[in-house]
């Protein structure tokens, strides 16, 4: 199965189940959840189900293209399952079926993981999925998200796609994963790698970035005074990618790296609390929708979380 | 009439370490439930696995039984008129009850005479108790971390997918989130998924294992063990011994196989450390190793799916522990091409603690401290060696190795340290630094890495309470208490006679300064340290001697903490003994007389020329006597001559109180004599706070 195949029967799955398709977001990010398709999607009480390839830039790990394992950017495909349905699991189990991973041919494993991202005042509970004691998914809960409890709680699958590939394949070094017949990984990315880690590394120029981190942030918190979280959130994204461009060059120092974190935390929050006004002040639209992927069985005890964003609304009228 | 019953909550994978203690809950949960709406119960057994927690018990009864207790009505005096027939509050309590006044009695109570009613209440039906029961279990798990899940508001350590209720063949409803119970339970995900329908709770065992689940925990732990050994021995070797990550890979698997791998033998270069925890840490892998311990290049990997082609599956389990390896080489090999010794300037850059600075301030307070106590120790031909191993004691923690497994900090130090020629003492100590790790860990073989690893501890200690950061009840994010206990590990493992004070102290100067603190912060943190570790020794101890004769001798000091626990086990020893409460309670009242009197006399000795009675001039004679014998042998650490020399004074304590009176009105005289006394309360004092021993009040003159 090539990388292309493989993304596609991905998608393919999660498109049966009634999941959306949506492209990757254009704006740098660290990893899948970074998007608005998850990090803002998975606040509040609309359902949301999606499926996407998210390139994820992570500078630190660049390595000139050398290193077999690790690269600058590599491809998660991210699902969003909204409110989790019941057979998540099963779900998930099957598109594994669909790229040929058979769990009576593979020792297929849920391992503890618990998941937070401090930047984006993130947190959840879940898996790593292992096959034959590779951990090839993550599987995650979320219970909050920019600082608010997650209802309903979404359920995040994140496949790390390169080392899929290699897997399937059968390949020592990423860049020999074959991306379609005839054209390997490395003859599309290699020249990435080594040039954006000579970026990353060298060629960055702290005080650009530094000034760039300046006015994204100033960015962020104007647009969020007109009431534009998405913009603003665009901002935010820009804020933590020069953070992580300054942090692979080595121009933070040890003190002031937390101060940078809150930085970018601060305003992620607040693109969060932002966003949920809005869609607050809309009606939370996508409710109408009845949309669901999965089983959802009725609730026996209590009424169903989401609930508390009535009140939230009503603060929002009121 | 009983029948069994079975509950089993059926779940998304729990997390390993959290399966042992929720099934323990669940079956105390059950039981308390059944206990108190009094259903007899015989046996019972609990079953867990990743996806299951579930406990049987034998025999629950249908019913309860019906109860009579007595309930108390109106007094006497109130529940009759002048002309004796029952009052409004006699009839209104009579029919609260459901009884007619005339079945009312008296009863006599500590408060006067009151009326009474029997009441009867019916036993229920188990069917009737078991719903709110089971449901009240379910929901009373808790875990370290919960989670919600869909729309559901309860909490669980992740969502729970079914719920088996049995009694006999009957299923009860329980409800929890979303979930109903019934009478299915699933089998292993992949080879029985079911759901297999159970008649009766005692088929729930076999179903299951006919379902491919391994359910009992003790037995799937066997299991993997017999199957890790069978497969280490095809491989001509054994399973390194590790019962820790046996549990945890028992509670990984439901179906457990074992699969024996192999990997280059090139990679065996490698420090043997660094390859267990490769293995172990991230796959949960059984190292396998020689008759003689050495590790071979294989491993044995738990599978929970017995597969079609163990090949296939092995090629990936390889090829994890591959890359991982290599990886590891890299590390190993990049972190090697830079001396141990250039790395420590890079400590400037890592922070220890917010306020207390980097590693580097860190190391730097390590060594003065370090030299401090080889010199306490007598072994100042150490300090070159001592410094040496301080000073490179933190550098690993920037290779690239530590970074990938902060596990082996001090081992990489270690090997690094001799890689970069470092002398073999020194490097040893880096190692030695961190140890003990644990309660079950030894004391370093040597004093070097003792006394770095004291001085770390007591740095470590000392910035926390500087900064007014003691641990609490829940939170010790810095491993005080470990670290508290290291440091009297290491003294008595090594055999240290220091002062702990003058060491805290030293400590307290460093982090000080610092903090800018001034002497009344550092009085304070050097108190609440003292406290403690005097919490600290208190638990350590209580295994040694009754809590008030620790308490006790505590009282009297631990600044040498060798001297104070030989006191202790001096007076573990006699504290028993059927002449040892007499005289506890005699110098209980000697402490009495000083503790009251003591503050107005002279701080002079007793003056014999006051003595008028001949027990008088025996006691002092006894008390200074003894007084010089039980320093000479604390000195000399014998503790129970010194404890015999004060046991001594008991004769003549008790023919002074026969013949004396102490509190005459003669007061020169009462002074003098509450003076003598004093004196005998010191010869104890060295020992321990007599007054703090729980004698019995009987016999007390």
């Amino acid at each position: 199965m090539t990388f292309q195949e493989l993304i596609l029967a991905l998608q393919q799955h999660w498109a049966a189940q009634g999941c959306i398709l949506t492209q990757a977001y254009d704006v740098e990010v660290g990893a899948g959840t970074m998007a608005p398709t998850t990090f803002l999607r998975a606040l509040g009480p609309e359902p949301w189900n999606v499926a996407y390839v998210q390139p994820s830039r992570r500078p630190a790990d660049g390595r000139f293209g050398d290193n077999p394992n690790r690269l600058f950017q590599h491809h998660q495909l991210q699902v969003i399952l909204k409110p989790s349905p019941k057979d998540g699991q099963a779900l998930y189990l099957d598109s594994l079926k669909a790229i040929g991973i058979d769990p009576l041919d593979h020792d297929l494993r849920f391992v503890e993981d618990d998941w937070e991202a401090p930047t984006l005042g993130a947190w959840g509970l879940g898996w790593e999925v292992w096959c034959d004691g590779m951990e090839i998914t993550q599987f995650t809960y979320f219970q909050q998200c920019g600082g608010f409890e997650c209802r309903p709680v979404s359920a995040e699958l994140t496949y790390g796609l390169e080392r899929i590939a290699m897997y399937l394949q059968n390949v020592e070094n990423v860049f020999d994963v074959e991306w379609v017949k005839g054209v390997s990984y490395g003859e599309v990315f290699h020249r990435n790698e080594v040039e954006m880690s000579t970026y990353a590394f060298r060629a960055s120029d702290p005080a650009v970035l530094f000034a760039l981190f300046e006015i994204h942030e100033k960015e962020c918190v104007r647009l969020l005074a007109q009431g534009l979280p998405l913009p603003a959130y665009e901002a935010a994204l820009k804020c933590s990618h020069t953070f992580n461009l300054l942090d692979a060059r080595g121009a933070i120092s040890v003190t002031e790296r937390a101060g940078f974190i809150k930085r970018v935390r601060d305003n992620a929050r607040a693109c969060a609390k932002a966003y949920l006004e809005v869609r607050a002040a809309l009606g939370f639209p996508l409710r109408k929708t009845g949309w669901t992927v999965g089983q959802q069985p009725p609730l026996l005890e209590g009424a169903p979380a989401s609930r508390v964003w009535d009140t939230f609304l009503a603060e929002q009228k009121g | 009439m009983s029948e069994d019953l079975l509950f089993e909550v059926g779940t998304e994978e729990l997390p390993a370490g959290a399966v042992e203690p929720a099934v323990e809950q669940l079956r105390a949960l059950v039981l308390s439930g059944l206990d108190g709406a009094r259903l007899g119960h015989g046996a019972a057994r609990t079953f867990a696995t990743p996806r299951r927690l579930a406990v049987l018990v034998e025999a629950v009864e249908q019913r309860s039984p019906d109860v009579t207790r007595q309930a108390l009505g109106p007094p006497v005096k109130a529940a009759f008129g002048p002309d004796g027939s029952h009052t409004k509050a006699a009839i209104k309590f009579a029919e609260a009850q459901g009884v007619t006044v005339q079945a009312l009695h008296r009863v006599q109570t500590p408060k006067g005479e009151y009326l009474a009613a029997e009441v009867t209440e019916p036993g229920r039906a188990a069917s009737a108790l078991l719903p709110g029961l089971l449901g009240a279990a379910v929901h009373g798990i808790e875990f370290r971390k919960s989670m919600r899940w869909g729309e559901a508001e309860q909490t669980f350590a992740r969502p729970v997918q079914w719920l088996l209720a049995l009694h006999g063949q009957e299923v009860f409803p329980v409800v929890f989130a979303d979930v109903k119970s019934g009478r299915m339970t699933l089998g292993h995900r992949f080879l029985s998924p079911g759901p297999h329908p159970v008649a009766r709770p005692r088929d729930y065992p076999g179903l299951l294992e006919r379902a491919h689940v391994l359910a009992e925990v003790g037995r799937r732990k066997e299991r993997i063990r017999t199957e890790a050994a069978e497969a280490a021995r095809k491989a001509g070797g054994r399973i390194r011994d590790d019962e820790a990550l046996l549990d945890e890979v028992t509670e990984l698997v439901e179906w457990p196989t074992a699969l024996l791998g192999s990997f280059e033998e090139r990679h065996l270069e490698l420090p043997p450390e660094v390859l267990v925890q490769e293995m172990t840490s991230h796959q949960r892998y059984f190292p396998v190793v020689d008759a003689g311990g050495k590790l071979l290049p294989r491993f044995v990997a738990i599978s929970n799916t017995p597969v079609r082609d163990p090949a296939l599956s092995l090629r990936g389990y390889e090829r994890v522990l591959r890359s991982r390896l290599t990886d590891g080489r890299f590390f190993f090999d990049e972190d090697r091409k830079v001396p141990l010794a250039a790395r420590v300037p890079a400590l400037e850059r890592v922070v220890w603690q917010g306020k207390l600075g980097t590693y580097a301030e860190k190391v730097g307070r390590i060594r003065l401290l370090a030299a401090g106590l080889t010199r306490a120790v007598g072994r100042p031909e150490l300090l070159d060696i001592v410094d040496r191993a301080a000073l490179l004691a933190k550098a690993d923690l920037t290779t690239g190795m530590v970074g990938e497994f902060p596990e082996l900090q001090g081992i990489m130090g270690r090997e690094y340290a001799l890689a970069s020629g470092e002398p073999p003492p020194v490097a040893q100590a880096i190692a030695d630094h961190y140890l003990p790790r644990g309660a079950s860990d030894p004391v370093p073989a040597d004093d070097p890495g003792a006394l770095v690893g004291m001085a770390d501890r007591l740095d470590t200690l000392a910035g926390l309470f500087a900064l007014g950061k003691p641990p609490t009840a829940s939170a010790d994010p810095f491993g005080l208490r470990r670290a508290c206990l290291g440091v009297v590990h290491l003294v008595l493992g090594r055999g240290y006679r220091l002062s702990l004070g003058e060491a805290v102290g030293q400590a307290l100067d460093g982090v000080g300064k610092k903090l800018g603190l001034g002497a009344a912060q550092v009085a304070e943190a050097r108190a609440q340290l003292q406290e403690f570790f005097r919490g600290r020794l208190r638990a350590l101890w209580a295994d040694r001697a009754r809590a008030d004769v620790v308490e006790a001798v505590l009282a009297a000091g631990f600044d040498d903490l060798r001297q104070a626990r030989t006191r202790l086990d001096a007076f573990a020893q006699v504290v028993g003994a059927s002449d040892f409460t007499p005289l506890a309670i005699a110098f209980k009242r000697v402490a009495n007389i000083v503790e009251k009197q003591g503050s107005d006399v002279s701080p002079e000795p007793a003056d014999p020329r006051l003595f008028q009675e001949p027990s008088e001039t025996a006691l002092a004679q006894a008390a200074r006597q003894a007084s010089a014998e039980v320093h000479r042998a604390l000195a000399a650490e014998n503790a129970p001559a010194a404890l015999a020399a004060a046991r001594s004074l008991k004769g003549p304590v008790d023919a002074f109180f026969d013949q004396v009176l102490v509190m005459t009105d003669d007061r020169p005289l009462r002074e003098n004599r509450v003076r003598l006394l004093r004196e005998v309360a010191q010869v104890f004092a060295p020992l321990a706070d007599l007054s703090r021993i729980q004698a019995e009040a009987a016999g007390a003159p």
